[in-house]
């Protein structure tokens, strides 16, 4: 089981070449606006955009693909990949996620064979499917026999440490500071996947107004060191 | 489900070049007027009324809207929809709209004002054909209390789910929790009060239209913020946070203007209401 879970861990590693590096999902637009602008600050959105944003989304996905997979219903993973794709309003935060999420199912494809997983890349070269990073962590996942309450953790983990090294480049803050976000974070992770687990099906997509209008004024922001 | 407090049906089709009800059907509190011409274009326009004159606790509202071919249509309602306490169970409305190919709704009722201590759930589900065009918005009020403290409501939540040739196409997803979120932190509403959605869906989208909207909106100003992106399928979405509904309904009449002119051919009438 230990090795499992570090199996699951090496795609939450920052060096996992995904992409994720690119994608500030809006915060890039609160910094251009310097309304993000120190530790305090960012750790404030940070906050907003996990138990606002990402539980509802990628969060409670993680929860319902493990169930469905759990039950074998793959059409069930497909509704919930079109339904990530179709909630995510914003142009370049549902492409970029996208891609991100293609990278992953490629790279991950090279490390394991999981039927699942060779499904869901055919689907999404057919344009059946779009590809999100939250299902294809899930069924890596559930493959390796992970709890699911610690994949949801892991994959909240995942997203949190690379917008933290985002921030550290673009704000810019110390790396120590970086660390110490993510220290401090812990609880937050735990809280957020607590609340995953007793979220109900109908809260799936609920966003906040202003983060998701950050993404979509990011199109037109000036000076861009993020694609999203 | 049944015991709906208002229940309206509305169908329509096009009888040359002409837009006339097939189907008219109201009952309990909810009521639509005799359709105005504000034009020769031949596209009628609907007001719809809650002759209770707002929504109470554990109402329960269901509209169902189809337009056939070619059939055109303003529906809008006479005024705010008011929500008022609801102490035991959540108000609810539920729309239906299916539009067939070649039919054009617009859809632009006025405000919602929820008072202290409501909490309403809206759900629009939205069935089109390739080639149908489709234009909503709606506009969130911080509501009412008699203190004048702005988001006393308990929740607002609304969803739009919309359906191109029965494949999911927009998921849209809001829902406001005043007491238990600080709304004028980074993230919620952010020092402003009220909040403005658009989503517009047509073939004839494109990025020049994008840009064209962008460049009648977007002005350095501290009054509002606004956010537009092009959905998956083609057409566009829109949100706006502001301080006044004048504000926001200012900036969704230029872009429904354009969007008249651009894919109709028409300037959009003035909805007079009072």
């Amino acid at each position: 089981m230990i090795n499992n879970t570090l199996s699951l861990f090496q795609l939450c590693d920052s060096n996992f070449p995904t992409g994720a590096f690119s994608h500030s999902y809006g915060l890039e637009t609160y910094i251009q606006q310097d309304k993000v602008h120190d530790q305090e600050s960012f750790l404030q959105w940070l906050r907003v955009y996990v138990n606002e944003q990402l539980v509802y989304a990628d969060g409670l996905a993680c929860r319902l693909v493990y169930e469905a997979l759990n039950e074998k219903d793959h059409p069930k993973v497909w509704k919930l990949d079109r339904m990530l794709t179709m909630q995510n309003l914003p142009r370049e935060t549902r492409e970029g996620t996208q891609r991100v999420g293609e990278r992953m199912l490629k790279l991950v494809e090279s490390l394991y064979e999981i039927p699942i997983l060779s499904e869901y890349g055919e689907r999404i070269k057919q344009g059946q499917s779009f590809g999100h990073p939250a299902i294809v962590f899930t069924i890596v996942g559930h493959h390796l026999g992970v709890p699911a309450s610690t994949t949801i953790l892991y994959y909240l983990y995942s997203a949190v440490s690379s917008l933290v090294q985002n921030a550290v480049r673009a704000i810019p803050l110390g790396q120590t500071a970086g660390q110490k976000i993510i220290q401090q974070f812990q609880d937050v992770l735990a809280e957020a996947t607590a609340k995953v687990e007793e979220m109900d099906e109908e809260e799936f997509g609920i966003v906040s107004p202003g983060l998701e209008l950050s993404q979509m004024q990011h199109e037109r922001v000036n000076v861009r060191i993020f694609m999203s | 489900m049944q015991d709906w407090t208002g229940i309206l049906r509305l169908e329509a089709e096009d009888r040359k070049g002409k837009t006339v009800a097939k189907n008219v059907y109201f009952q309990g509190a909810f009521k639509v007027m005799r359709p105005i011409y504000h034009d020769d274009s031949g596209q009628p326009c609907y007001y719809i009324l809650n002759p209770g004159g707002g929504y109470l606790d554990g109402d329960r509202y269901r509209m169902q809207i189809a337009l056939d071919k070619q059939a055109r249509m303003t529906l809008t309602t006479q005024s705010a929809t008011k929500v008022y306490k609801t102490p035991n169970n959540y108000v609810y409305q539920e729309t239906e709209i299916s539009l067939k190919e070649g039919s054009y709704l617009e859809y632009i009722p006025d405000p919602l004002i929820a008072y202290r201590n409501a909490r309403y759930k809206q759900k629009n589900i939205i069935r089109m054909e390739k080639g149908a065009t489709f234009l909503y918005s709606d506009i969130l009020t911080p509501g009412w209390s008699p203190e004048g403290d702005k988001f006393s409501y308990d929740t607002l939540q609304l969803i739009n789910e919309l359906y191109v040739d029965d494949e999911l196409a927009v998921y849209d997803h809001i829902k406001l929790n005043p007491r238990n979120q600080d709304m004028n932190t980074i993230g919620f509403m952010e020092g402003f009060s009220h909040l403005g959605s658009m989503i517009v869906v047509g073939e004839q989208t494109n990025n020049d239209l994008l840009d064209r909207l962008h460049e009648a909106i977007h002005v350095n100003t501290n009054e509002y913020r606004i956010g537009l992106s092009l959905l998956p399928v083609p057409g566009f979405t829109i949100r706006v946070l502001a301080n006044s509904t004048q504000t926001v309904e200012r900036l969704f009449t230029e872009c429904h203007r354009i969007i008249s002119e651009e894919w109709f051919n028409k300037r959009p009438s003035f909805l007079r209401k009072y």
